[in-house]
């Protein structure tokens, strides 16, 4: 059943990864990429991890070109299916696909279509009724990327759901530390995701490719937000998948060789999980004084939005160790990797 | 009428404590002769062939009627117990309107004689008006009505001041109040059960203890209130934690006039399904990880899993096979929820709570007793004489009286499909799972309530 939903865990395992030729059509071509939707970051191999990275590699070399553009899907049509507000993303995705010479669609569904009434099963039909091929989806409940994939003839590909998985954003995070770190490599890196876990999909896709590649991976905010992840951490340990679980800021970002902060929202306050931005800005805020715990040069990160000044403070999002504008860049070369793979498995 | 003549089957039978070879003989809808056959004459006959029970109580189904009949009438509802093997199905008042008054009861069996169904249909009445737990409905007339206790099940009796008074005024009825646990403070949102599974799938957490808060809360208020009210009783519902459940035992063992029941799916599912593993509770390790040992073989997710209270992890569904199998819970109760697919096809958060389960559950009760959590006689008793006990009733292979029973083959295997299910609510998280156990004759009132479309060897 699984085979159905996400192309199997036949995926590729060899470590022999061939990187596509991207200025031509997927399909024209042998790609070792088996799985037909991505919808979480799960089930993909390090093979899988490392064919994504390639790829990348491939696209910022296209995004380096005077004209930065290739014809490898073009006829495609790929429409972006938003429940949920979103401006970076979105775009990214947009210019993404654009980049790749793909027809988009852009579909801002209400978030009152989400409530009963108009399901949602009905309007990937009528999507796929309209030519979408490439769905891109974001939603604001966990796993609803699964049901649209049940029902949709192409390939879904997650653009983020609830709080479960922001496949794309792990992906392009992955690439960036590789990037940056010395040796292109995140394994024994000590890496800290920060803030508030328990609401984000960002750090739980994180956590499977992350250990997946090696990194020691420590997840720290207030423990009202880091419900749920101790138990994980001791389940997906048995497994060979490590990380680490504190409330305490300064054993995790002692010697840390990249900190990745997470937005924190206001509604946090009204359901009783934090006191008050204030006093979340004084004990977990990312600020120059704490990240000099961390290694030189540590690396800091943010997946965006930030709200400047709670969990981050300015000088340290525009600091020298920042890449953050890097991830937005690399966000786009993941984006065009991921479309063209997933394009090229569509037809496979 | 019906005649019936069962030779070297496997009888058991709770009400006397017994089973082994016998035959049994129904005549013109009398269960005329019940006999044990001796060592000798019963060789060859065993467990594991076809098996003759009393017909089953449900204590706790939803059949929708009135106001959803698109997710199951009570025509249709009746008819999925007989196909389960129930011969007596307690609906529960959840309905639109909420039977809170005699008149929805009248509505309900005249539906009832109207199906032409010999499954018994009894109901409960709501605690509260329109299940809103403001002010008390309309008990002492429910009573006179004919109801076999009070819920506003769907919901738990949220305030305290109103389950004391509940339990008071039902109690000097001689009725129970049935409550579903749930402190529903700590589970507002709430998904899937607190853990591992969860956190990994970004689904809200339903913690243990909202259940286990509600059950202390209302034990505490119980002891209190029997003091003065010596009939007072308090039955809890789909009870689903080991913390629960140990709570209960030891509220039994001070005495208290409490009972509860547990689900087929709670006993034998866990919460390892909503992320996609499709094995039984008994084969699940509670250390491990899915995601590594292969045993995910589906996609997440399925709405069809959906349920309140949650799958709970392995161990909580070990601690419902161990409570069942000493006793300690006095059922098994099947929480029947139809529901139509509009309301089950959508996001797993978004989807309505409940499995369409009346037709599955000896299958999943006979996959634990396959499986040694429990034996046949306990997994029978808890179907039959405990569910009747917490109804102030016997039930048993009683010779002279019409014929109330089940016959199933134990080691027939069917597949759980939409086609087989008689239920219109066609919401099960089985669908493709083969049972075991297929019940080929249920009679209830001295006729045939079900019959497999291949006829019994007599």
């Amino acid at each position: 059943v699984t085979d159905v939903i996400d192309g199997g865990a036949e995926a590729a395992t060899s470590a022999e990864v061939v990187v596509p030729s991207v200025d031509v059509a997927p399909e024209s071509q042998a790609v070792g990429w088996r799985h037909r939707h991505l919808l979480d970051v799960d089930r993909l191999s390090t093979a899988d991890l490392d064919l994504v990275m390639r790829t990348a590699d491939a696209m910022r070399e296209v995004l380096a070109r005077p004209i930065a553009k290739v014809p490898a899907l073009r006829g495609r049509n790929v429409t972006l299916l938003f429940y949920e507000a979103s401006t970076r993303t979105r775009v990214s995705f947009e210019v993404a696909a654009r980049n790749l010479s793909a027809d988009v669609v852009n579909i801002a569904a209400s978030a009152s279509s989400v409530t009963k009434g108009e399901s949602l099963v009905d309007t990937v039909r009528t999507v796929e009724a309209l030519g979408a091929q490439l769905l891109v989806m974001r939603h604001g409940v966990s796993g609803a990327p699964y049901l649209a994939a049940e029902v949709f003839g192409g390939s879904v590909l997650n653009g983020g759901d609830g709080w479960h998985a922001h496949p794309t954003q792990a992906l392009l995070d992955l690439y960036t530390l590789r990037a940056h770190l010395p040796d292109g490599s995140v394994a024994g890196r000590k890496i800290v995701i920060l803030g508030d876990v328990l609401h984000s999909r960002v750090a739980r896709s994180n956590i499977w490719t992350l250990t997946a590649a090696g990194a020691d991976l420590w997840l720290c905010g207030p423990a009202t937000l880091l419900r749920g992840f101790e138990a994980w951490a001791g389940r997906g340990a048995a497994a060979g998948r490590r990380f680490n679980v504190t409330a305490s800021i300064d054993e995790a970002l002692r010697d840390a060789d990249a900190v990745m902060a997470l937005r924190i929202q206001r509604e946090r306050m009204a359901s009783g999980l934090l006191p008050s931005l204030r006093e979340y800005a004084a004990r977990y805020g990312l600020t120059a004084p704490r990240l000099a715990l961390a290694k030189p040069g540590a690396l800091v990160m943010h997946p965006g939005p930030m709200n400047e000044g709670v969990e981050i403070a300015p000088d340290v999002a525009a600091g020298a160790q920042s890449v953050i504008t890097d991830q937005v860049t690399n966000g786009v070369a993941i984006r065009m990797a991921v479309l063209y793979l997933l394009a090229g498995a569509t037809r496979g | 009428m019906t005649d019936l003549d069962l030779s070297r089957v496997w009888l058991v039978d709770p009400a006397v404590g017994r089973e082994g070879p016998g035959e049994l003989v129904v005549r013109d809808g009398i269960l005329e002769a019940v006999t044990w056959l001796d060592e000798s004459d019963g060789e060859g006959v065993d467990a594991a062939g076809v098996v003759v029970a009393p017909g089953f109580i449900d204590l706790h189904a939803h059949l929708r009627e009135p106001g959803n009949e698109d997710a199951e009438t009570v025509a249709t509802g009746l008819r999925a117990a007989a196909h389960g093997g129930f011969t007596t199905v307690c609906a529960m008042p959840n309905t639109t309107p909420a039977l809170d008054e005699p008149g929805v009861l009248a509505a309900i069996r005249a539906a009832a004689a109207a199906s032409g169904s010999p499954v018994e249909l009894l109901a409960y009445g709501a605690v509260t008006v329109g299940r809103a737990g403001e002010a008390l409905a309309a008990l002492g007339e429910l009573a006179d009505a004919g109801v076999v206790g009070f819920s506003d099940d769907g919901a738990p009796v949220r305030s305290a001041s109103i389950l004391r008074n509940a339990l008071a005024y039902a109690g000097a009825l001689g009725l129970p109040i049935v409550d579903h646990p749930e402190d529903a403070t700590q589970t507002e949102g709430a998904e899937a059960n607190d853990g591992f599974i969860a956190t990994v799938l970004g689904l809200r957490g339903w913690s243990a203890s909202a259940e286990e808060t509600a059950v202390a809360r209302d034990q505490a208020i119980l002891a209190d209130v029997c003091r003065d009210v010596p009939g007072a009783r308090l039955h809890l519902t789909h009870v689903s934690t080991a913390g629960a459940l140990e709570l209960i035992r030891r509220g039994k063992a001070a005495g208290l006039p409490v009972t509860c029941d547990v689900t087929p799916h709670h006993l034998a599912l866990t919460d390892e399904w909503v992320a996609g593993a499709r094995r039984f509770a008994w084969e699940a390790r509670t250390d491990g990880d899915p995601w590594r040992d292969e045993a995910i073989v589906a996609p997440p997710y399925a709405s069809s899993l959906r349920v309140n209270p949650p799958l709970r992890t392995p161990a909580d569904a070990l601690a419902c096979l161990a409570v069942l199998a000493d006793g300690a819970a006095d059922a098994i109760a099947t929480d029947h929820a139809p529901h139509t697919e509009v309301d089950k096809a959508v996001e797993f958060g978004s989807a309505s709570t409940g499995i369409s389960g009346i037709e599955t559950a000896l299958g999943l009760v006979l996959a634990a007793v396959d499986a040694g959590h429990l034996t046949l006689a306990r997994a029978i008793e808890a179907l039959t004489v405990g569910p009747a006990a917490i109804l102030g009733r016997t039930r048993g292979l009683v010779e002279g009286a019409p014929a109330d029973l089940v016959v199933f083959d134990r080691s027939e295997r069917w597949t759980v499909t939409a086609d087989a299910l008689q239920s219109k609510g066609k919401n099960s998280p089985l669908f493709g799972l083969e049972l075991s156990g297929r019940v080929l004759l249920t009679m209830a009132a001295g006729r045939v309530a079900y019959e497999a479309p291949i006829s019994v060897s007599a």
